[in-house]
């Protein structure tokens, strides 16, 4: 099932390694050095008489990234005041950690710990004192459900696994981490159950996170770049989303969910086409509710990317398709309209879809603007200067609304940009390219792989499954796990 | 350029080779709603007439076209329906395209002579011209007609056509005569085609005689409304026309024909024990006919039983006979309505196996089964030698008479005191 990967040729990790020197003073020296300490201004050093040994220690941390009442509290006042034998009994903060070499002091530095240096050791010792800057946690903005949790991921690991394990309490829900960069070292955390995942998909994404050759990958939608197997391609295949709840339905499905620091969103991998198809609502729903969503979305899929298609296609080749009545009104209407019709269509598309991207772009003050103006320019305006014709309103201002409700959004730009292509397959032999064209589409989304799970699986090839790919069952008639994942675990009770 | 380069240069370039092959905008073309065919004046020529919508009629567009006719009818001299279309082209502004085009008008000059099969056998060449396009037989020039046809209440043509021939085929006044239903007949060389009668021209020294709905088209005594009358039916026999039907008579052809819908008719016949006054009834085709064909091989003879169950409701006893409640005079009614309708149908039934020796029916769909193969079918020759010599038996059975939502009259001997 795993594919075979490209082996490329890794690059031998320069892993050398530094020992600490005994000789304090010049160590802390050259320290300073390597953190231009005298230029970077919140980079800290501080220096403390040690009541137990009676002995300098040296602190250093970046004063930006840390919480400075919990060095007061947690460091500086125990080694100023208790006493004890060694470091060990006077920090007794959980994260205390003796580290031997240069580049691990670099390391904890970088990521928010505070590193002490004993004068004449060769040792130092470090505590996780980090405190980034986030966000609250916050209602999800761009997937918002009626019936449902609102809370979303927001940018910090710790709230994030949080929100993950406050939905599933099992002991077998595995958080590792890898590293990712190579100069700003990044934690991608791996979150999935351990009796259920597929080994061999775990291996290939732990494997693509070690290949990732590349100086930072500073987020989630940079890593998902990296991970892809076709950057190229129209489909998205690994599945975003800032829900905790999305991301903790698929963990116990038996997908892999990916998390970092400084993104409110998760990856999940490995996926297929009706997961970007699906929404959680739909679950949440009941049987009927969430069902009728799902049929009014394959409409607005089908409409969305066919409708424009369609009706260049019928206008243009098969006139005989269309009602009588309908065609000499759009005759009637086209007849003082400069331009073919192909280009009509394109026209009313394109400004729609530079709408829509302003829409996104425009600061939040001048939001009404853009909806008086588009729907002046889109409607009556240029219908009355002749420029287009009223249908075409109608069919465009449909497949435009219609893209909507593809929640997700890289299926939704997957889908528009399928629209533009049959739009001018339709132009050039009418229905007989407009399919050609949308066999092909078909043909490509069945050749693809996530992670070595087929793109249109469960369908085809099909596998044994909980039955929720265009319609859902019953969540109680539900029996299994999706089989393309070939998790440990098949059954779901 | 690298290989790749060149290939997408190449696979970008070679969709303008086909230059949109066959794409046509809608508004570069003229969608004719009606075609006529008459004589023209040598032999072998005949005068097309194109009845063109013009699509600015009728539409919303306030500014367009207010003032302009709703269709356009032009007339030129031809020997094939295609090539006039593109002599057409030397006044008609549009391509004329042939797709939308409802019905087909032939002069009964036309329809009469040999040469009717001949000009509309292009019809069955050319794609453009759909299977449904209904084929209506005028009895004046078919140019006249589609000239002097003004609907007042449908502005558009093609919806005047739609409707008109929509309601009177439910109500059975005349048949079902698509193109592809023409050749199917006539190919078949077996049955009669039967194809719509209608006219523009007023009978004038008709005597108001008849009654109910025996009338062919230009005879319904009328006032106002649209000159043209859809009425009856004319009989073709291998592709040309030799008589016509009335209204009456085509119903009588829709009951008996399984192949032919027919939802309900409203038919006034006269009261058996007043029969100064009518009777008005709605009649219903609830099942098909059973058509029950005995051949015998031998003596190459068939006996045809048909059997007609339909339903009665009565919607108006204007002799107020209290035929509701009163079970002799019920029977009587029912008596005499079977024995009225039965009396007609042998009456239509004689006169196709004398003068016609054919059916209307297409009732040679029964007898085919009862041949081994098509030489068989063809030897036995059902319209010269099995059909005029068949005996046939049609009996009507009612099945339910209802008397509508109220079962007595007003009394009137109490009203009348």
């Amino acid at each position: 099932m795993i594919q075979s990967k490209k082996t490329r040729s890794k690059k031998t990790n320069s892993n050398k390694k530094t020992a600490i020197n005994p000789n304090t003073k010049e160590q802390i020296e050259s320290l300073k050095q390597l953190f231009s300490a005298e230029i970077n201004k919140d980079f800290c050093h501080r220096t403390v008489f040690v009541n137990f040994n009676k002995k300098n220690a040296y602190l250093f941390y970046y004063s930006s990234i840390v919480n400075s009442d919990k060095i007061e509290q947690a460091i500086v006042r125990p080694l100023l005041e208790h006493d004890g034998e060694t470091y060990e009994n006077v920090l007794t903060n959980e994260s205390f950690k003796i580290i031997d070499t240069l580049e691990q002091v670099i390391d904890h530095i970088n990521s928010g710990k505070v590193v002490i240096f004993s004068e004449g050791e060769a040792v130092a010792y470090s505590l996780d004192v980090a405190q980034f800057q986030h966000r609250n946690v916050s209602p999800s903005a761009n997937e918002s459900v009626v019936r449902g949790p609102q809370e979303a991921f927001t940018e910090s690991l710790h709230v994030n696994i949080s929100l993950i394990r406050k939905q599933i309490r099992d002991k077998q829900l595995i958080t590792t981490a890898s590293t990712v960069g190579k100069r700003s070292k990044q934690d991608v955390t791996l979150i999935y159950i351990a009796d259920l995942v597929n080994k061999e998909v775990l291996q290939d994404v732990e494997e693509r996170l070690r290949d990732i050759n590349t100086d930072n990958v500073r987020n989630v939608e940079l890593l998902e770049q990296f991970l892809e197997e076709r950057p190229y391609s129209i489909f998205p295949s690994i599945y975003y989303t800032e829900r905790p709840d999305n991301a903790a339905a698929y963990i116990e499905d038996g997908h892999i969910v990916l998390l970092m620091d400084s993104s409110s969103a998760c990856l999940i991998l490995p996926v297929t086409f009706f997961t970007f198809f699906q929404s959680p609502e739909d679950r949440y729903s009941r049987f009927m509710f969430g069902n009728f969503s799902r049929i009014v979305r394959i409409i607005g899929f089908y409409l969305t990317t066919m409708i424009s298609a369609t009706y260049v296609a019928l206008a243009n080749y098969h006139s005989e398709m269309i009602p009588l009545d309908l065609m000499l009104a759009i005759t009637s209407s086209r007849e003082r309209v400069p331009f073919p019709l192909i280009i009509e269509v394109l026209i009313m598309e394109v400004a729609f879809e530079l709408i829509r991207e302003a829409g996104i772009r425009i600061p939040s003050a001048l939001g009404p603007t853009i909806g008086i103006v588009g729907a002046l320019i889109l409607g009556q305006a240029a219908v009355e200067a002749n420029i287009i014709s009223p249908i075409i309103v109608i069919v465009s201002a449909l497949s435009g609304l219609t893209s909507f409700a593809i929640s997700d959004v890289s299926l939704n730009y997957t889908v528009r940009i399928t629209r533009f292509m049959f739009i001018i397959a339709a132009g050039f032999m009418g229905m007989l390219t407009l399919m050609g064209a949308l066999l092909l589409w078909i043909m490509y989304a069945a050749s693809l792989k996530s992670f070595g799970v087929p793109y249109l699986s469960p369908v085809a090839p099909t596998f044994r499954s909980p039955k929720d790919t265009i319609f859902r069952k019953a969540i109680r008639n539900e029996h299994f796990r999706p089989g393309q994942l070939r998790p440990k675990d098949m059954r779901k009770k | 350029m690298t290989y790749k380069k060149l290939m997408v240069l190449f696979l970008f370039t070679l969709p303008l080779l086909t230059s949109c092959y066959d794409k046509i905008e809608l508004e570069q073309q003229s969608y004719v709603v009606a075609l006529g065919i008459d004589k023209g004046e040598d032999k072998g020529s005949y005068t097309f007439s194109f009845q063109i919508a013009n699509p600015e009629v009728g539409s919303t567009m306030a500014t367009a076209g207010s003032s302009e006719e709703p269709k356009e009818t032009v007339s030129i001299l031809g020997s094939d329906i295609i090539t006039a279309t593109s002599l057409a082209n030397s006044f008609v502004t549009k391509k004329i395209m042939l797709d939308h085009m409802k019905i087909i008008v032939v002069s009964e000059e036309v329809a009469r002579s040999e040469g009717f099969i001949r000009v509309i056998q292009s019809a069955s060449r050319i794609p453009q011209i759909r299977g449904s396009v209904q084929i209506v037989v005028s009895k004046e020039r078919a140019s006249q007609f589609l000239k002097k046809n003004k609907p007042t209440m449908e502005t558009r043509p093609h919806k005047y056509f739609q409707y008109m021939l929509q309601r009177a085929q439910q109500t059975g006044i005349i048949p079902d005569a698509d193109i592809h239903r023409f050749f199917q007949i006539t190919e078949g060389d077996a049955d009669l085609f039967l194809a719509i009668y209608a006219t523009t021209m007023k009978e004038e020294n008709k005597t108001n005689t008849k009654k109910d709905h025996d009338y062919l088209a230009g005879e319904i005594p009328k006032q106002g409304g649209n000159p043209t009358q859809f009425m009856g039916s004319a009989v073709f026999k291998e592709g040309m026309m030799i008589d016509t039907l009335t209204g009456e008579d085509t119903r009588l052809c829709n009951i008996l024909d399984k192949t032919v819908d027919m939802d309900e008719l409203f038919v006034s016949f006269p009261d058996p024990i007043k029969p100064t006054y009518q009777v008005g009834f709605n009649y219903a085709q609830s099942s098909e006919p059973k058509v029950n064909i005995n051949y015998d091989n031998k003596a190459n003879h068939a006996s045809i039983d048909v059997v007609v169950p339909f339903e009665l409701e009565i919607i108006a006893i204007p002799s107020m006979v209290d035929y509701a409640l009163n079970q002799d005079e019920q029977n009587q009614l029912i008596q005499k309505f079977e024995q009225t309708i039965e009396a007609k149908t042998n009456q239509l039934i004689t006169k196709s196996q004398e003068t016609y020796g054919s059916d209307p029916f297409y009732w040679s769909l029964y007898i085919r089964k009862f041949f081994k193969d098509v030489p068989a079918y063809e030897k036995g020759d059902w319209n010269k030698k099995i059909f005029p010599n068949a005996a046939i038996h049609v009996d009507y059975q009612l099945k339910r008479l209802t008397f509508g939502k109220m079962i007595n009259d007003s009394k009137i001997e109490e009203v009348r005191d």
